[in-house]
């Protein structure tokens, strides 16, 4: 597993990491509640967000962002990061398809260690973001 | 609550606790965040990827004072009074809404099954801005978290929110 991991040497400046893609229903929401412990009723009760003059339940912040942390260390491996940062654009909506969206900005080396920051976002099929922002990596060398 | 009087809590502590990373919560986070990878459930496919531990997916550490929080081993230095209330009570009672605005995470090592993390939280910033009409109140909170055997820094967290009327 360790000789498959993504290496400095792999990475280039204008790569694109593989695009992670989902469509969103409720289950999304009612799930990331449980695992998250976020029982704010506007992610899960119709009722609620309705009368709080919200067209529908939406989407927790950090299950977008949880998302774009998964498509993240899918690329560069879990563990590796070493700063993430989002701002949360709008709001995401039931049957809404997100994908991730994730360009190398830069590699450099700091502190003797190669790294490779990233920009990032989440958008839907319409092109409109809900979540932007960036990340560092820690990647290592084959030298 | 005037500017001024907004600004006295930049400073303040909000919460202080120590939490247990465990197995369950955190595999069962990751098929919340939709990561299928193993490593967050299989010991051997994490020794596999060079870790020691069940490594953490990197939005878990935002949730993790929720799970393996024991009343026993709680800090007993708990700040007084919370400042949040203070600032954000007097805001909803008049209504509006609480929406998440930015969020940060600096990684010093990967938190693993195991770690015992003592957090500490922190208001580093308020501020407002007025848009269509609205006033949106921002709250800047950044949590330290330490390695509770060592006092190592392993993680800080920053959580920018506000208050929309």
């Amino acid at each position: 597993m360790l000789e498959k991991a993504l290496h400095i040497e792999d990475v280039n400046e204008g790569d694109e990491a593989p695009v992670k893609s989902h469509r969103l229903t409720r289950t999304d929401f009612v799930r990331y509640a449980g695992a998250s412990g976020d029982y704010n009723p506007i992610h899960h009760d119709e009722t609620f967000a309705t009368a709080a003059g919200q067209p529908s339940v939406f989407g927790h912040g950090m299950f977008s962002m949880g998302l774009l942390g998964t498509a993240l260390t899918d690329y560069v491996g879990p563990g590796r990061l070493t700063r993430f940062r989002v701002r949360f654009a709008r709001p995401t909506w039931p049957g809404e398809e997100l994908r991730t969206k994730i360009v190398v900005k830069a590699k450099r080396v700091e502190h003797r260690k190669h790294m490779v920051d990233m920009d990032c976002s989440l958008v839907n099929s319409e092109g409109e973001v809900k979540v932007v922002g960036e990340a560092t990596a820690h990647l290592p060398g084959r030298a | 609550m005037p500017e001024a009087a907004t600004k006295s809590i930049i400073g303040r502590s909000v919460t202080k606790s120590k939490v247990v990373i465990e197995r369950g919560p955190v595999s069962n986070f990751a098929v919340a965040v939709c990561d299928s990878d193993p490593v967050y459930r299989d010991l051997e496919a994490a020794r596999e990827a060079g870790f020691d531990a069940i490594p953490v997916p990197p939005t878990f550490p935002f949730v993790m004072s929720n799970w393996g929080h024991f009343p026993e081993n709680q800090p007993v230095d708990l700040p007084s009074g919370n400042p949040l209330d203070e600032l954000l009570g007097p805001l909803m009672a008049k209504g509006g809404i609480i929406l998440h605005g930015e969020q940060e995470f600096e990684y010093h090592r990967p938190v693993v099954v195991g770690d015992v993390l003592t957090g500490e939280s922190i208001i580093i910033d308020t501020y407002r801005k007025e848009s269509k009409g609205r006033t949106m109140t921002f709250v800047v909170t950044e949590t330290v978290w330490k390695d509770d055997t060592t006092g190592e820094s392993i993680l800080t967290s920053r959580f920018n929110f506000f208050h929309r009327s």
